[in-house]
C-alpha cells in the first residue's frame, strides 16, 4: 500500500516537472470549431475539420501568425457538437469560458447555430457560422456572422434560372417537410416561382419526412401533375434516392437542386443518374480557377475526395478570420478587449476574395456574395455552368 | 490493518460531514484555485474534474490529478473525518426537531456547495443545469418503466409538449417575438409566472399522456411500448407542421428564467414528490400491479385507475423537464426530441437502475457526466459508453442501484 503510494506519488512529481509550465504563459491566439464530428451529419463535420487542419498548417509553416509585426502561435479548439442543439450550446460555452478562444468557427447546421449564436453574442465572442442559411442565426445579434447566402436569396437563383434557361412555367417541388433548411427553401422558391409565372404555377408541392426512403407515392403525383421540372433542395442521402426512383417511374424531365446538392457523396450514391442535372451552390469544384483550384488540389490530395462546398466555406471564414485579427493589428492577451476588437473588424470587412466569391457583411452579419449554377457533368464532376449576383 | 480502520473510520461519516467537506473544498476552489493552477501548468480550472483536461493533452495528466486530488478529495475526506464526531452530534441534535428540518439544512448546505462549485465557470453551471433536468427526465420515467413494469417510449415526445407549452406561455406574455407579436406583461412579472408556465408545460404532457393511456392500458405487455413510440413520432411531426411554433426552424427566444436556484428547486421538488409518491400506498400498488395484474386485481386493486394515475404523472414531469430545458437553452426545435433523446433517457434508466430513486439520480448524473468527459474522444466516445452499458446489462442486468428505496431519515441521521 506505502509502496504504491509513493509510486504514484513520485511519478505525479516527475511528470508536474516535466509537464510545460514555462510555455502556457505565452500569448497564443486560439480559434474554436464548432463541428457535428458524430451524429446525424459526420460528413460534414469531417469537412469542416479537414479545412481547419489545412488551415492550421498553413499558419504552423508561416511560423504563427503575424499581427501587427509579431507572430503568435495559433491553436485550433476542435470540438464536437454530436449535431444536437444542447451539445453546440455546450461546446460553445466551454470554448468561450474554458478554452477562452477568441473567435469561433460553426456550428454549421442552423438547428445548432441559432442555440450557439446566443451564447456567443451573449459572451461577446465574435462567432461564424460558415454553412447556416436560417436568418435568425444573426438576427440581432452583432457578434455573430455567417459565411453563405441565405435562403431568401437562393430561392429566387434557383427559380429564374430555370425559367431563363429552359422557359418552363409548370414546377414541382419535393422537399423534406421536418428539417429546417429544405422547408425554408422549397417556400422560398415557391413564392418567388409563383411571381414570375403566376399563382398555381407550382402544380405539386409534395413534402415527405426525414429518414425516409420511399418516394413513389410523391413521385407519382408530381409525375401525373403535369409539372415541367422538379426542384428538390434535400441533402446528399436523399437526392440519390429520389433521382433514381423519379427516373424509375418514367420522370425524364429536368431536376434541379440546391447547395445542399453539393457533397461529394451526391455523386457517389446518384451514379449515372445525377449526370446532366442544375443545381445552385457556393462554389464550383471542375473547372475552378486560381485559390479556389489550389484548395480544392491540395485537399483531394490531402484527404483523397473532392472537399464539397461546407469545406470550402469553413477554409472562407477561417481566412476572413485571419485577415480580421490581422487588421485588428494587436493582440493585447486581454481576451474581452481582443474578441471585440476582432467583432468590429470582421463588420468592416470589404469586398473579402474568398475561394466561394467576393463579400462583404451586411449590418445583419450577412455577407452578400454571388451563387453558382452548377451542371453535374459526365463524368460526375461539378462544372461551372454560370454566376448569379444580387 | 490500519488502512482498513481509515477505511472503516469513513463510514461513520454522517451525510452531514460530507456536505460540510464538500462545502470546504468548494471554498477552497474559489481561494486557491488560481494560483494552484498557475502553479500545476495549467491553463485555467479544470472544469470537470480534470477529465476533458486529461483526454485532450495527456502531458497535463500529472498536473489535472494533482489538482482534483488537492483540491476536491484531500479536503472533502479530511474535513468529513475531522468533522465526524461534531457532525454525528449535530445531525443526532437536528433529529429533535421535525424531519423536515434536518432535511433544508442538508439541502441548503448541498445547494450552496453546488452553487459555489458552478460560479467558477458557466460551462460548469450549464453542465449542471442539464444533469439536473436529466435527472428529472430519467426519474419520470423510471416510474413507468421500472415502478409500473411498462415499457414506455414516449418521453422525449411528453418533453416536447411540455417545452413548448412552457415556452408560448413566456414566450406570449414577455417576449416581443416575431411569431406572437408584442410582449402582454411587463418582464417584471416573470420570475413569478415561470412556475404557472412550467405547470402548464406539465398539465400538456399529462394530457397527451392521458391519450396514450386511455387505449393502451386496456391491455398489458407490448402495446404500450408501441403506442407510445408512435406518440412520440406524432408529437414531432405535430410541431414540425405547426407554423404557429416555427415549424421545424424550432422556437427561440425563451426569456432566461431558468436559473440555477429555480431549476434546482424543481429538480428536488421532483425527487421528493416521486418518492413520496412511490412509496405512499399507490406505488405499492403499482408494484403490486408490475408483479401480477391479475393478483393485484384480485386484492382489490383498481389497476387501471394506478396505471393512468402513474403515466400522468411521470408525464407530468417530464413536461416540467422539458419547460425547464426549453428555457435553460433558450432555443428548442422539434429534432431534439427524436430516438437519440429516447435512447438518451432509456438508457440512464437502465444503467442507473430500475425501480430506484437512487438509481435515477446515479443513472442520470453519471451518463451526463460521462458524456460531457468523453467529448473530446468524439467518435469513440460512442464506442465506450454503450460498451460500458452492456457490461452493466450482464453483470447487472437491472442497473447499478436498483430496487433501493430512498429513506430520507436514514439518509441524515448520525452514523454513530
Amino acid at each position: 500500500m506505502r509502496k504504491v503510494l509513493l509510486l504514484l506519488v513520485s511519478c505525479l512529481v516527475i511528470g508536474l516537472i516535466l509537464s510545460p509550465c514555462v510555455w502556457s504563459k505565452t500569448k497564443i491566439i486560439k480559434v474554436g470549431i464548432n463541428a457535428p464530428l458524430t451524429g446525424d451529419i459526420p460528413k460534414v463535420g469531417e469537412g469542416t475539420k479537414y479545412a481547419a487542419q489545412m488551415w492550421l498548417e498553413d499558419i504552423k509553416s508561416a511560423g504563427g501568425l503575424e499581427v501587427g509585426g509579431k507572430k503568435y502561435p495559433v491553436e485550433l479548439v476542435i470540438e464536437d457538437n454530436e449535431s444536437k442543439a444542447e451539445s453546440a450550446v455546450k461546446v460553445n460555452t466551454k470554448m468561450i469560458t474554458q478554452d477562452e478562444v477568441m473567435v469561433i468557427v460553426g456550428p454549421q447546421a442552423s438547428s445548432q447555430a441559432i442555440p450557439a449564436g446566443e451564447v456567443a453574442n451573449n459572451y461577446k465572442t465574435p462567432m461564424i457560422s460558415p454553412w447556416s442559411t436560417n436568418p435568425d442565426t444573426t438576427k440581432n445579434r452583432p457578434f455573430v456572422f455567417r459565411g453563405c447566402f441565405l435562403d431568401p436569396f437562393q430561392g429566387p437563383v434557383a427559380a429564374n434560372f430555370i425559367k431563363e434557361e429552359f422557359g418552363f412555367t409548370k414546377a414541382a417541388v419535393l422537399y423534406d417537410v421536418a428539417s429546417d433548411y429544405p422547408k425554408g427553401l422549397a417556400e422560398f422558391f415557391k413564392k418567388a416561382w409563383e411571381k414570375a409565372n403566376g399563382a398555381g404555377s407550382v402544380v405539386a408541392f409534395e413534402s415527405f419526412t426525414t429518414k425516409d426512403v420511399d418516394f413513389s407515392s410523391q413521385l407519382t403525383k408530381i409525375i401525373k401533375s403535369g409539372a415541367e421540372v422538379l426542384f428538390t433542395p434535400q441533402y446528399y442521402n436523399e437526392v440519390a434516392l429520389i433521382v433514381q426512383q423519379a427516373h424509375e417511374l418514367g420522370w425524364n424531365k429536368p431536376i434541379t437542386g440546391s447547395d445542399s446538392w453539393g457533397s461529394a457523396e451526391t455523386v457517389e450514391l446518384c451514379g449515372k443518374d445525377c449526370y446532366g442535372l442544375f443545381f445552385s451552390t457556393h462554389y464550383a469544384a471542375a473547372g475552378a480557377k486560381g485559390a479556389t483550384k489550389a484548395f480544392i488540389d491540395r485537399y483531394n490530395k490531402k484527404y483523397g475526395y473532392v472537399p464539397d462546398d461546407v469545406g470550402a466555406l469553413t477554409w472562407d471564414a477561417l481566412q476572413i478570420v485571419q485577415k480580421a485579427i490581422q487588421s485588428y493589428g494587436k493582440i493585447t492577451g486581454n481576451v474581452e478587449k481582443d474578441r471585440k476588437g476582432i467583432r468590429d473588424a470582421l463588420a468592416n470587412i470589404k469586398e473579402f476574395d474568398g475561394i466561394t466569391g467576393k463579400m462583404t457583411f451586411t449590418e445583419d452579419g450577412d455577407p452578400i456574395k454571388c451563387a453558382v449554377i452548377v451542371r453535374i457533368s459526365e463524368k460526375g464532376e461539378y462544372e461551372f455552368y454560370k454566376s448569379v449576383c444580387p | 490493518m490500519l488502512s482498513r480502520r481509515i477505511w472503516d473510520s469513513f463510514f461513520r461519516v454522517p451525510l452531514l460531514g460530507w456536505l460540510i467537506g464538500i462545502l470546504i473544498a468548494v471554498m477552497l476552489e474559489h481561494l486557491l484555485g488560481d494560483s494552484l493552477v498557475d502553479v500545476l501548468g495549467l491553463s485555467k480550472i479544470p472544469a470537470l474534474f480534470g477529465f476533458v483536461i486529461i483526454l485532450k493533452n495527456p502531458i497535463l495528466m500529472p498536473g489535472a490529478t494533482l489538482y482534483v486530488l488537492l483540491i476536491y478529495i484531500i479536503p472533502v475526506s479530511a474535513v468529513a473525518r475531522i468533522s465526524s464526531w461534531p457532525a454525528n452530534k449535530l445531525a443526532a441534535r437536528l433529529l429533535d426537531f421535525p424531519i423536515w428540518f434536518s432535511v433544508v439544512i442538508h439541502l441548503g448546505l448541498f445547494y450552496a456547495a453546488l452553487h459555489m462549485w458552478s460560479e467558477i465557470s458557466a460551462y460548469r453551471l450549464l453542465t449542471l443545469k442539464l444533469t439536473l433536468i436529466a435527472i428529472m427526465v430519467t426519474l419520470s420515467l423510471n416510474v413507468v418503466n421500472g415502478y409500473m413494469g411498462e415499457f414506455s417510449c414516449s418521453h422525449p415526445g411528453f418533453m416536447a409538449l411540455g417545452a413548448y407549452a412552457a415556452s408560448v406561455v413566456t414566450v406570449v406574455l414577455f417576449v416581443n417575438d416575431r411569431l406572437f407579436g408584442p410582449a402582454l406583461l411587463a418582464p417584471a412579472f416573470g420570475p413569478f409566472i415561470f412556475p404557472v408556465a412550467l405547470v402548464t408545460g406539465g398539465m400538456v404532457a399529462a394530457l397527451g399522456a392521458l391519450a396514450i393511456a386511455i387505449p393502451s392500458f386496456r391491455t398489458r405487455g407490448d402495446y404500450l411500448a408501441i403506442i407510445s413510440l408512435a406518440f412520440m413520432f406524432i408529437i414531432k411531426s405535430m410541431i414540425e407542421n405547426l407554423e404557429v411554433v416555427g415549424g421545424p426552424r424550432g422556437l427561440s427566444s425563451q426569456p432566461d428564467y431558468a436559473n440555477l436556484p429555480i431549476v434546482f428547486f424543481w429538480t428536488i421538488a421532483c425527487i421528493w414528490m416521486t418518492n413520496n409518491f412511490v412509496r405512499s400506498i399507490l406505488g405499492k400498488a403499482l408494484n403490486a400491479v408490475r408483479d401480477d395484474e391479475m393478483a393485484a386485481n384480485a386484492m382489490t386493486v383498481n389497476t387501471r385507475r394506478t396505471k393512468i394515475i402513474a403515466f400522468l404523472f411521470a408525464a407530468f414531469w417530464a413536461g416540467v423537464a422539458g419547460g425547464l430545458f426549453a428555457h435553460v437553452l433558450r432555443y428548442v426545435n422539434p429534432a431534439t426530441f427524436g430516438l437519440q433523446k429516447l435512447a438518451e433517457v432509456l438508457a440512464m434508466v437502465y444503467f442507473g437502475g430500475l425501480n430506484s430513486v437512487y438509481g435515477s439520480i446515479v443513472g442520470a448524473v453519471s451518463l451526463s457526466l460521462l458524456g460531457e468527459a468523453l467529448r473530446p474522444l468524439e467518435i469513440f466516445k460512442w464506442i465506450i459508453i454503450p460498451l460500458l452499458l452492456i457490461l452493466v446489462m450482464i453483470y447487472r442486468p437491472t442497473g447499478l442501484v436498483a430496487f433501493k428505496e430512498l429513506n430520507v431519515r436514514n439518509l441524515v441521521k448520525p452514523k454513530q
